[in-house]
């Protein structure tokens, strides 16, 4: 059972059995389950799941019905990191103890939360599985706001963005930090792998979550997850603004292992524009009125700059 | 790699901290997961150390906050092993929110909370203000006077809990360095002895379980929510006094030691009477003794099964007292203290007529001594002498400054 | 679903996804497992649609975008070949249309209503401009 799924196209990945049903509640284009689906599917093992609080967590799991074929649990908002951390201590505990009722088996721990439930209010729990280095995956659906609640700003939200709670206005571009680099954190807890991960590079994902899934400790995934509802877009183009996320290297492809060996993994034929991603989404709008164009000249330089230092991190090898 | 055995003899010099400690240990937990807080760092200390020792066979995951160590522990219990740690203080207040989840989510844990005063101002003694704030999450909560029922009720948590007809968490209580810190003889039971009372841990709804898979802690709103709390009220309220009191009597069979919901001492004639919980139930205990040597009929009720309030048993101890003082050691902050409004409720509705007072003692560690006692059962002869209640309803002992009683 | 009474159901408000044993979920097909009522398997979100979409299976050549993109589980593939849509489980966001990489597309969105048959008798021919 523990051998890597062979996932040689996507023909050969559609061959797969999902462990997450339909019918659930999420939003039509909700890219939360694509990336759910691409998680799940990327291994035959068996799976303990656990959800924060969330868009996610709230969709699938409204008594009386689950959207989870596997064992699944949610506490609260910050703590499915340590939900799941504690699954996989009782089953270490119960492997040492002869005491599994299915020995044979090679479960995978898998956390899943929202950029809220994983930059603010789970933050230490996080980080707390990170450095006990637990033998689980924690997941990010990094859709950049509190969008179960309504779209108010977290720290994962950008420069300019419109959030309800920090709203563009007559005297205000929406909000003011600039989004935190919890990549750069996770990775600083030197976990033996940590990898920003989109959707639509499927093939890049599958292959960074097997990785995940083979790796003995902790390991952290942020997945760019475009929100149709608080982005702003038509639920159809949930596939086209992930991809101009990932070509306008707004959202980075890489990885990094034991917090210091960078790769970059997807580097654009054509790096499109940053205006033009910001262009597509209606949180955005306001930048584009004359007094804010400075702002995505701004934005474009912040995405240079951070890319540039991915490079040289790569080049590095430290 | 095997674990070990310990070696115990008859009786051991234990505080309520090792006591515990030892309990688990013998209990053989699964996972323990756990953050230090004065008073109770020395049971996961102790457990530590035992782990360190090979005693220990189970995991041992020291997490970043309180928060975490109940978070943890749930994940470890819906899983399907046997989980338990300990706190205190303002660590349990921080794990107020996870607490409701384990008990609503029915999963067996055994807290140990240490008791000490909540800040601010902060404060690291001992007094009841964590374990009342703990009294409506769900949990079924038993209180040990001295380190000999730590031990015990401890052993007898874990068989309570994991019951399947019950599936509740437990706390066991007791008093901060007055229990938890001070060292008496402690009877022991073997490792094998207290294994086999507590027994085998049998799953239950386990995700650990691949061939049935569950789904845990899922949201209810108003077409659902309430059903479901009503069950858990249910059970608390008629599947878990029974189950406690066959604990109890297993227990007894095993030990000779006897436990009862409410712990009755010289009540069957006495007629005036002090009601509290923790170390003050042994104080009290004495004073009464002497009491009774200068013609004070007294007796004393201390309350072992904080939750499910024993709402019948507290009548019947009481149903023979002219005068009753309630001690709430934790600061009602606004009202009549907790405990005295649970007995009063529990006497009224039973047509039960005594001269009831409350008093607000020992917060944040302050002693109450044997002159405090001997006072307070004056003061109750007082009030039978009279026929009516002297002083006013609520009255504060041994604070500084002018007297303080009110209602 | 029936409200059931207080006393009715599982403690803790735990939901199991299926009826008895199941030994190995990836290798089992969800049409070979069996779910209980309380799988949203079971259940359909049909009437969030007000736009469905439509296979026509003569310029799919199986690449399986749609499937890998598809949400809601609602791309129905096996032994590498698109089947067809499972439509009480798709809500209708079109991402499967817009990932289609065909000329024409293979799968197009038309009103709730529109009728298959008819629709794919008028599909629209290949985009010269595009090609």
């Amino acid at each position: 059972m523990s051998e890597i799924k062979q996932i040689k196209n996507l023909k050969d990945f559609s061959t797969s059995a999902d462990r997450f049903e339909g019918a659930n509640l999420l939003c039509p284009g909700c890219a939360h389950s694509i990336i759910v689906r691409e998680v799940l599917n990327a291994t035959n093992n068996d799976l303990v799941l656990a959800a924060s609080t969330g868009c996610l967590e709230v969709c699938t799991a409204v008594y009386p019905y689950t959207s989870w074929d596997a064992s699944w649990i949610h506490i609260g908002f910050e703590n499915s990191s340590t939900a799941i951390a504690g699954a996989e201590t009782m089953y270490k505990a119960l492997k040492t103890k002869g005491r599994l009722k299915q020995p044979d088996r090679n479960p995978k721990f898998v956390a899943f939360g929202g950029d809220g439930a994983s930059y603010d209010i789970g933050f230490q729990w996080i980080s707390g599985c990170m450095e006990r280095n637990h033998d689980m995956m924690y997941v990010v659906l990094d859709n950049e706001v509190y969008a179960n609640t309504g779209g108010q700003r977290s720290s994962s939200t950008p420069i300019g963005s419109s959030a309800t709670t920090s709203p563009a206005g007559s005297i205000s571009y929406g909000e003011k930090q600039n989004k935190k680099d919890m990549m750069g954190i996770m990775a600083a807890h030197h976990i033996p792998y940590a990898a920003q991960v989109a959707p639509n590079k499927w093939k890049d994902m599958v292959k960074k979550i097997q990785r995940g899934f083979a790796t003995e400790g902790a390991v952290f995934i942020n997945a760019v997850s475009p929100c149709t509802t608080e982005w702003k877009f038509d639920p159809k183009d949930t596939m086209m603004i992930t991809d101009l996320a990932t070509d306008s290297l707004v959202f980075p492809l890489y990885e990094v292992i034991d917090g210091r060996e960078f790769n970059i993994t997807y580097r654009p034929k054509n790096v499109v524009p940053v205006e033009e991603y910001l262009a597509a989404q209606g949180r955005f709008k306001h930048l584009f009125k004359d007094e804010y164009k400075y702002l995505i000249k701004e934005w474009q330089e912040r995405v240079d700059a951070q890319w540039a230092y991915l490079q040289r991190r790569e080049e590095a090898k430290v | 790699m095997a674990f070990n055995k310990m070696n115990l003899k008859d009786i051991e010099v234990w505080d309520g901290n090792h006591a515990a400690a030892q309990a688990l240990r013998q209990a053989q937990v699964d996972v323990v997961a756990a953050y230090p807080i004065t008073p109770s760092t020395p049971i996961v200390e102790g457990y530590a150390k035992f782990k360190a020792n090979n005693y220990v066979e189970g995991e041992f995951v020291m997490v970043e906050s309180e928060h975490a160590a109940m978070s943890g522990c749930i994940g470890a219990a819906a899983a399907g092993g046997r989980v338990a740690t300990a706190t205190s203080s303002q660590g349990f207040a921080l794990m107020v929110e996870t607490l409701y989840q384990a008990s609503g989510m029915r999963l067996p844990v055994v807290l140990n909370v240490v008791n000490r005063a909540l800040a601010a101002p902060l404060n690291v003694n001992g007094d009841h203000s964590d374990m009342y704030l703990g009294r409506d999450s769900g949990w079924i909560q038993v209180d040990a006077y001295s380190p000999q029922e730590a031990y015990d009720l401890n052993l007898m948590a874990f068989r309570i809990s994991e019951d399947h007809d019950i599936r509740l968490p437990v706390m066991v209580h007791q008093d901060g360095f007055m229990t938890s810190h001070t060292a008496q003889g402690v009877h022991t039971l073997s490792d094998d002895a207290a294994y086999n009372f507590v027994g085998e841990y049998k799953p239950m709804n386990d995700m650990l379980d691949f061939e049935h898979p569950v789904t845990h802690g899922v949201q209810t709103e108003e077409d659902w929510h309430f059903e479901h709390k009503a069950r858990q009220h249910n059970d608390l309220m008629l599947k878990a006094p029974p189950k406690i009191e066959e604990v109890f009597t297993a227990f007894e069979k095993l030990t000779g030691r006897k436990y009862n919901q409410v712990e009755s001492y010289d009540m069957e004639d006495a007629e005036v009477c002090v009601f509290c919980m923790g170390t003050s139930v042994e104080t009290a205990r004495e004073v009464a003794s002497e009491m009774r040597e200068k013609g004070i009929k007294a007796g004393v009720v201390g309350l072992r099964v904080v939750r499910p309030f024993p709402f019948v048993q507290v009548a019947e101890a009481l149903k023979n007292t002219k005068a009753v003082a309630i001690l709430d050691r934790s600061s009602p902050n606004g009202a009549a203290g907790a405990m005295f409004n649970e007995v009063a409720g529990a006497l009224y509705n039973t047509g039960i007529r005594t001269l009831l007072s409350g008093y607000i003692y020992g917060l944040g560690g302050r002693d109450l001594t044997k002159a405090h006692l001997v006072a307070l059962f004056n003061e109750l002869q007082a009030n039978v002498n009279a026929g009516k209640i002297t002083t006013q309803l609520q009255q504060f002992i041994g604070v500084r400054g002018p007297k303080l009683s009110y209602l | 679903m029936a409200k059931k009474g207080w006393d009715e159901f599982e403690i803790g408000a735990m939901l199991r996804t299926f009826n008895g044993e199941i030994e190995n979920i990836a290798g089992t097909r969800q049409e070979d497992r069996s779910y209980t009522e309380n799988s949203s398997y079971t259940a359909s979100v049909a009437d969030w649609r007000l736009i469905k979409p439509i296979f026509n299976k003569d310029y799919c050549i199986d690449c399986q975008f749609c499937w890998i993109y598809c949400p809601d589980v609602s791309i129905i593939s096996r032994d590498k070949k698109l089947i067809g849509i499972d439509m009480d489980h798709c809500k209708g966001c079109g991402i499967c249309v817009e990932v289609c990489p065909t000329n024409p597309k293979s799968l197009l969105m038309f009103p709730e209503q529109a009728d298959e048959e008819v629709e794919i008798a008028s599909w629209p021919k290949k985009d010269e401009k595009e090609a």
